[in-house]
């Protein structure tokens, strides 16, 4: 194993993605634009328009933040975790999706996997280096877009209510969860990477994984499912055993002729 | 002793396409062609020898080992598939340097190496254009810098002239017949009988997936010439009515004569019933007949 060699196909994934605007600034800036944006909206709704759209779910919202004191700190907090939470917990799942496609469905795309494989490559140096491609990028974008969207909404609350609102820990348990989405995505993009002919194949496929993510705010808000850390604890215990099996099962069916 | 390269009695089938048929083939030290039309099997030929696929049946030895299993062995042999495709958003320098690293180059080397040959092609001065900016022809030639980083013992070749110009394509030959004399093999695909004979080498004919016995130029020739039509020019016209008597006469037009031969062996047989009527032959030629029809059954 020469981790030399896995390190020369991560350096080389990345740069083929970030030498290409049409790839990484979506990736970038859309999820940025939103992490600023989207607190902002929160801020203002909780601030100016608290009786309208926020009192029609603030009984959920003060049954999951514990306080029975209905107002603007109260949904913002509810909101800002509850809601936008999981919105950005879609990130690690999109933005794997997105690169690890481009990795290995994109070489086939490209034709240029017969030249790599012709190289005294392994298998396993293969697989470490696109997976850590696709892997790194992914969390490093959803800690940044955390950390921007954390910021934006205490520097607000902070302004208006007095008081930081994050983090709790929900909210951690959101970000710790980051890279077994990422993963979970990954391995997905591995075990289809024999099956499709292209990209945009494999990048609907694994991003299928963000429909049930998508599905969390509306059970909090319609009082299906406590987005308790509790609830975020066995869904990450689920998912660590699920990303075991996935790329285990990935690695085993991926052969030479996966990526030809 | 074992060949360098041995592909015994190898079946790899698409779904229902079949690649290769029962196909065996062995490359010793020197060149080796693999001579055959348009899917009948080189390149799958090659990417089993190169250890890219797997065949269901038969066996591949490379140097002694499975290239397929056996990652080391693909440091001793080097595959130019007959796609070159490069990573197009890349120059050319960090795609070979990218290689480079696979072969456990440092970039120091891989450097080296490209200058060298890319400056014998004639591409050096694209070493740092993007790779997806380049004619195909260029490309091609990046490609064969690239198969040839990691300094193998035996190169497999899949149609590595195609798109290049005739004096890089001659350059490229000059080059496989120095690493000829210097003791390694060359497997060398084609569907170009003028390729084929270029070198002095074995010439093994492939058509649907299927590998004739080896053959020597006389076999090969005895392949493309049989029932050909051959041009024969004369410094002089001579009467039609005695040019009508020579054998194997099809037509004459002006100085120029027709003759069709059963065998490259007739060609002579004109030439010296020209000569003994006192014509003089400055040329003589053929039309390559379509590789299809000449390989035919």
């Amino acid at each position: 194993m020469d981790f030399k060699k896995s390190y020369a196909i991560m350096a080389n994934d990345l740069s083929e993605v970030f030498s290409s605007k049409a790839i990484y600034m979506p990736m970038i800036a859309v999820p940025t634009f939103f992490a600023i944006m989207l607190p902002i909206l929160t801020f203002y709704v909780s601030t100016y328009n608290i009786s309208g759209i926020a009192s029609r779910i603030i009984g959920t919202a003060t049954a999951v933040v514990g306080t029975s004191s209905i107002g603007g700190p109260v949904f913002m907090a509810y909101f800002s975790v509850y809601v936008l939470g999981p919105i950005f917990m879609t990130m690690p799942i999109f933005t794997a999706s997105v690169i690890a496609a481009d990795s290995f469905a994109g070489e086939k795309e490209r034709k240029t996997s017969e030249a790599l494989l012709s190289t005294p490559i392994t298998i396993q140096e293969l697989l470490i280096g696109k997976m850590a491609a696709s892997f790194l990028p992914a969390v490093v974008l959803t800690l940044a877009v955390f950390a921007i969207y954390g910021s934006v909404t205490n520097y607000l609350a902070y302004k208006a209510f007095n008081a930081y609102l994050l983090p709790n820990l929900s909210w951690i348990l959101m970000i710790a969860m980051s890279p077994f989405l990422s993963l979970a995505a990954i391995g997905i993009v591995v075990l289809v990477s024999a099956h499709v002919q292209g990209i945009k194949e494999a990048q609907q496929i694994s991003s299928l994984l963000i429909l049930p993510v998508l599905v969390l705010p509306f059970t909090s808000i319609f009082g299906v499912v406590d987005l308790t850390p509790t609830f975020f604890a066995v869904v990450m215990l689920f998912l660590i055993v699920a990303d075991l099996a996935i790329i285990y099962f990935g690695i085993k069916s991926f052969k030479k002729e996966s990526i030809l | 002793m074992a060949p360098e390269i041995l592909a015994y009695r190898v079946t790899k089938t698409f779904k229902k396409t079949v690649g290769l048929k029962d196909a065996t083939v062995s490359a010793g030290k020197g060149i080796s062609i693999i001579l055959g039309p348009n899917g009948a099997g080189k390149s799958t030929l090659l990417r089993c020898m190169g250890g890219l696929y797997h065949p269901e049946s038969g066996r591949i030895r490379v140097f002694g080992g499975d290239p397929y299993y056996d990652d080391a062995i693909r440091k001793r042999v080097s595959l130019l598939s007959d796609n070159y495709a490069l990573y197009d958003k890349l120059s050319v320098l960090k795609n070979l340097m990218f290689f480079g690293r696979l072969y456990g180059n440092t970039d120091q080397e891989t450097l080296d190496i490209s200058k060298d040959i890319l400056k014998r092609l004639n591409a050096y001065q694209f070493i740092d254009r993007k790779a997806g900016e380049l004619s195909r022809g260029t490309k091609q030639k990046v490609a064969i810098c690239r198969a040839l980083l990691g300094s193998p013992d035996a190169f497999l070749l899949d149609e590595p002239t195609a798109f290049l110009d005739a004096l890089s394509a001659e350059e490229v030959h000059i080059m496989l017949e120095e690493f000829a004399k210097d003791g390694k093999t060359i497997v060398y695909a084609t569907q170009r009988l003028n390729e084929a004979t270029r070198f002095k080498a074995d010439i093994f004919v492939i058509k649907k997936g299927r590998i004739s016995k080896k053959l020597g130029y006389g076999d090969l020739y005895g392949k493309v010439l049989k029932n050909a039509k051959v041009d024969i020019k004369l410094a002089d016209a001579i009467d039609e009515r005695v040019a009508r008597k020579m054998p194997h006469f099809k037509s004459m037009k002006g100085s120029e004569l027709a003759i069709i031969i059963r065998s490259y062996k007739d060609i002579n047989e004109s030439a010296k019933w020209l000569m003994d009527h006192g014509a003089y032959v400055i040329k003589i030629d053929y039309t390559e007949p379509m590789i299809e029809d000449m390989l035919a059954d």
